[in-house]
């Protein structure tokens, strides 16, 4: 809400792009996932979902103005509605940058009595980043969530599509090394995999 | 309508122990109004989809059990999404209902700040009236509230005050589902969800003044109004907006002989209630300091301040000749009666019928008159006619812009009931958004496409024409027509189905296209033959109230074309210009000036400086729509009365009495004493305004047929 400030005189405000004026980004692969995918809802609203999460694959793991823009412009939906829809979900990372991996640290209660904020504060001092804060390298996002419904497992982490738990700082030490000489992205892996379940979804 | 109303399902409800009858599914917030109850409400609005997100409407509900007793919910309902049903017995007075009640309004006013003082709304807000009425008297919540930016810009007209939001998404809903631009949306969600643009860019909406108004508190405001003045300050007088031939009816808010601001008022034929920017924000210029005041005449090079008196005799002397030397040249804004005396001056004083209110390119002679040349009237459908048409057609014209009301009426008859809508423009307009089919035809080339579309409604068995007719459009193939006007032949297939039959819309911008006469008479027998209705609407304010009134110079005088050039080749000595800007709407503007340098003598009659000013032998100040009491006829010849809300700005006078003083210099006569007098006279020699009388033009006012 911080980026609500007073934007240039009330008559030359930012005006939102013509469709003219986009720059599409889409791969070919994504373009024929996304006309995909269209096959399977009876409308082009009920793909926004999907169409966003090819998004937030194309766009590197998170979803700025343009490529809301593009999904809006390839679903034929108003940019305002497609933004709305982005920025509810959580999962859809619209208010920051993330980094290469996206560290979800899950401080419910199960997780709580099991020492989830000794792993926050460590994590929180190994990286030097706060919640939802990026490490300068552009590595690792750190966000404290709600409960991942693993209660079992508890402290647990979520680190792309994957559940981590239960941790203690060692294993923490070693996840992060791990994840230091991955070349993938985490952030990118999962919203490709959820890509993935939804084109199988359809072809059931 | 009977016999839909006689099929829908009637259900038994009680609401406070009292049984009536209601349609099956009527939300209950409606059947309360039956009986004369209200239930307090925000997000509900009824030209609306309910969503039920403000909970302010909560009733208690129950059924009869078993043993006859009735068995409550156990939990309140919304009763702006509840369908009444057989055997619902409904409570909105119950002791549970009014704690509900003040919970919720404490739960609003949690973070709404009570700057009520300073805020626009203040007396005149839902949110200040529900919470007298229903809401505690004192908070328990002692903690800060959120703190949001207050103030913004969100476009040129409408300020968005976040910290006052209450969420009830109004805005937003109006946006998707009746302008259909849907440029609002929630953004975020829980305690941050606000509503706003994508990425808080510029609110480019033609009806965006309608959130102003629909918002149940101060968060959307108007910038033109803002901090201008108290709701209980301002006088509020009935009034018709003047800027397009809609004739939407607007509430007038003046204080102290200012214009502050003008509301949508319903009016359930015309506009409902909604405005458009173009009208809600279009009466700036009642305040403008550029009005004209005071009779000028000229002196030498000057125009110096005079008097009415020295300006008749000026007047009379230079149109005393009359006949062909003399003319006239109406605006858009002109009351029916200002037009009428007009004429009668005119033909009566001066022997002439140069006189012309129309300024499109192409001007339709007598003969190309469609009434009389295929028996078809240029106005067949009303406004709400378009609600329930299954087919429109509109042709040629950006409707959205032009008549944007009706524009949101087909979109209504769409969004709700379905209706297909064909657009052939040369130009992307906003129609196309919602439109079946989409006719995108090179410009210049309207009248090839109208006929292509009659020859294969023909072709297709869709419409019987004469066999001469036939012989006159086999050059229109499919293949032919898409050539020139390149529109694919499959389009042109697919929408000579749904053009059958359909409501065509086209306006009278159509005359400013090449070949207008063939392209109206083609769209005109298109309707004709395949039982459509056909529809060229006028697009100034009274622009339809000339045709009626006859200022066209169908007695044997010349147009406007001819009248600029007698100007300035010397057969028009003198030119009346009435509350019209020449330059502004002819569309050659050399010629406009030419003629203005060159005509010997120049009446202005204007409310506010214009192109014309400064060529004027003679400037006369003319009162401004509301500041005169007249008649306007809608582009669907519907009569309505706009009664005086201000008063004449210096010595201006209504342009129907300048008429008249003149005319009884001229040759006494008994003038009439007002506009219901000249409304009387209008009656009695134009049939179809027989049923207009100043006593019965308020309300949705009186269709002339």
């Amino acid at each position: 809400m911080s980026e609500l400030i007073q934007v240039g005189a009330p008559n030359q405000r930012p005006k939102a792009p013509r469709a003219d004026e986009l720059n599409l980004r889409f791969s070919p692969t994504a373009i024929s996932e996304l006309e995909a995918l269209k096959t399977h809802y009876p409308d082009l609203k009920s793909c926004v979902l999907p169409g966003l999460w090819i998004a937030q694959r194309e766009y590197g793991g998170s979803l700025n103005g343009e490529a809301i823009a593009e999904v809006a412009h390839r679903l034929e939906r108003s940019y305002a509605e497609v933004e709305g829809v982005a920025t509810f979900y959580s999962m859809y990372n619209t208010h920051h940058d993330v980094g290469r991996h996206k560290i979800e640290v899950c401080t419910c209660l199960s997780c709580h009595v099991n020492g989830a904020y000794r792993i926050w504060d460590y994590l929180k001092s190994k990286l030097g980043v706060g919640n939802k804060e990026t490490t300068p390298d552009g590595m690792f996002t750190l966000e404290e969530v709600e409960c991942l419904d693993a209660c079992d497992r508890a402290p647990l982490l979520q680190i792309g599509d994957q559940y981590v738990g239960p941790v203690t700082e060692a294993d923490i030490d070693r996840i992060l090394a791990d994840l230091r000489s991955k070349s993938d992205s985490t952030v990118v892996q999962m919203a490709d995999e959820i890509v993935k379940v939804h084109l199988r979804d359809g072809n059931k | 309508m009977a016999a839909v109303a006689s099929e829908v399902e009637l259900v038994n409800i009680s609401i406070n122990g009292v049984a009536l009858q209601v349609p099956k599914g009527e939300l209950i917030v409606e059947s309360v109004k039956r009986l004369g109850l209200e239930i307090p409400i925000f997000c509900y609005h009824p030209r609306m989809k309910p969503v039920g997100m403000c909970r302010m409407c909560l009733v208690e509900v129950g059924f009869p059990g078993p043993d006859g007793n009735i068995r409550k919910m156990p939990k309140p309902q919304a009763g702006c999404t509840l369908p009444a049903s057989e055997g619902m017995a409904i409570f909105t007075d119950t002791e549970q209902i009014h704690r509900d009640r003040k919970g919720v309004l404490e739960f609003l006013l949690v973070n709404h700040p009570l700057d009520c003082p300073i805020c626009d709304r203040g007396g005149e807000c839902p949110l200040q009236n529900n919470t007298l009425f229903y809401g505690p008297s004192t908070s328990r919540f002692l903690e800060l509230k959120r703190h949001l930016p207050k103030a913004f810009p969100l476009s040129k007209y409408v300020t968005l005050d976040l910290e006052r939001c209450i969420q009830c998404g109004r805005c937003v809903r109006f946006t998707e589902e009746i302008s259909g631009d849907s440029q609002l949306a929630f953004r975020f969600r829980g305690a941050s969800m606000q509503p706003s643009t994508f990425e808080l860019t510029d609110f480019e909406s033609k009806f965006s003044g309608n959130v102003i108004e629909i918002c149940p508190v101060g968060a959307l405001t108007n910038r033109e109004y803002r901090f201008r003045a108290r709701p209980w300050d301002l006088e509020t007088k009935p009034a018709i907006c003047t800027v397009c031939s809609n004739g939407c009816n607007i509430w007038f808010d003046h204080r102290a002989g200012r214009m502050v601001r003008t509301n949508g008022r319903t009016n359930e034929a015309i506009n409902e209630e909604w405005t458009c920017d173009r009208g809600k924000f279009g009466h700036e210029f009642y305040n403008d300091s550029n009005r004209v005041k005071h009779v000028m005449v000229r002196n030498g090079d000057a125009l110096v301040e005079s008097d009415w008196p020295t300006a008749y005799d000026a007047i009379r002397m230079a149109f005393a000749e009359g006949g062909n030397r003399v003319a006239a040249l109406t605006g858009p804004s002109n009351s029916n009666e200002d037009l009428y005396l007009l004429k009668k001056l005119f033909q009566t004083r001066f022997n002439s019928n140069n006189f012309d209110s129309r300024w499109t390119t192409y001007l339709p002679t007598a003969e190309d008159d469609l009434q009389k040349k295929m028996g078809v009237s240029m106005v067949q459908n009303t406004i709400a006619d378009f609600e329930s048409m299954s087919k429109v057609f509109i042709f040629g014209s950006s409707l959205a812009d032009e008549l944007p009301i009706l524009f949101l009426r087909v979109r209504k008859g769409w969004f709700n009931n379905g209706n297909k809508v064909v657009v052939a423009s040369d130009k992307p307009t906003d129609a196309d958004s919602f439109a079946a089919e989409v006719l995108r035809y090179r410009t210049g080339t309207e009248s090839t496409l109208a006929s292509g579309l009659l020859a294969l409604a023909v072709e297709k068995g869709l419409a019987q024409v004469p066999d001469a007719t036939r012989q006159s459009l086999s050059k229109y193939t499919a293949e032919h027509v898409s050539d020139e006007t390149g529109v694919s032949v499959d389009a042109l297939h697919r929408a000579v189905e749904l053009v059958a039959g359909a409501g065509i819309i086209t306006s009278h911008g159509i005359f400013n296209t090449s070949q207008p006469q063939d392209t109206v008479e083609t769209l005109a027998g298109l309707a004709m033959t395949t039982n459509g209705s056909f529809n060229c609407y006028a697009l100034g304010a009274n622009d339809q109230g000339a045709l009626d009134m006859g200022v066209v110079p169908f007695g044997g005088g010349m147009d406007t074309h001819s009248i600029l050039q007698g100007c300035i080749d010397g057969t028009v000595k003198a030119l009346w210009l009435v509350g019209c800007d020449p330059f502004e709407l002819h569309p050659d503007y050399d010629l406009v000036e030419k003629a203005l340098e060159n005509v010997h003598f120049l009446v202005v009659m204007a409310d506010h400086q214009n192109g014309a000013v400064p060529f004027a032998s003679v400037l006369l100040p003319e009162t401004a729509p509301a500041e005169q009491d007249g008649t306007f006829t809608n582009m669907e010849r519907r009569v309505q009365r706009m009664p005086q809300v201000l008063a004449a700005k210096g010595s201006a006078k209504p342009a129907w009495r300048v008429f008249s003083e003149l005319a009884i210099r001229i040759q006494p006569e008994t003038p009439p004493f007002g506009p219901a007098d000249c409304m009387k006279e209008i009656a009695e020699s134009i049939p179809s305004y027989a049923v207009a009388d100043y006593a019965n033009l308020g309300g949705e006012g009186v269709l002339i047929r």
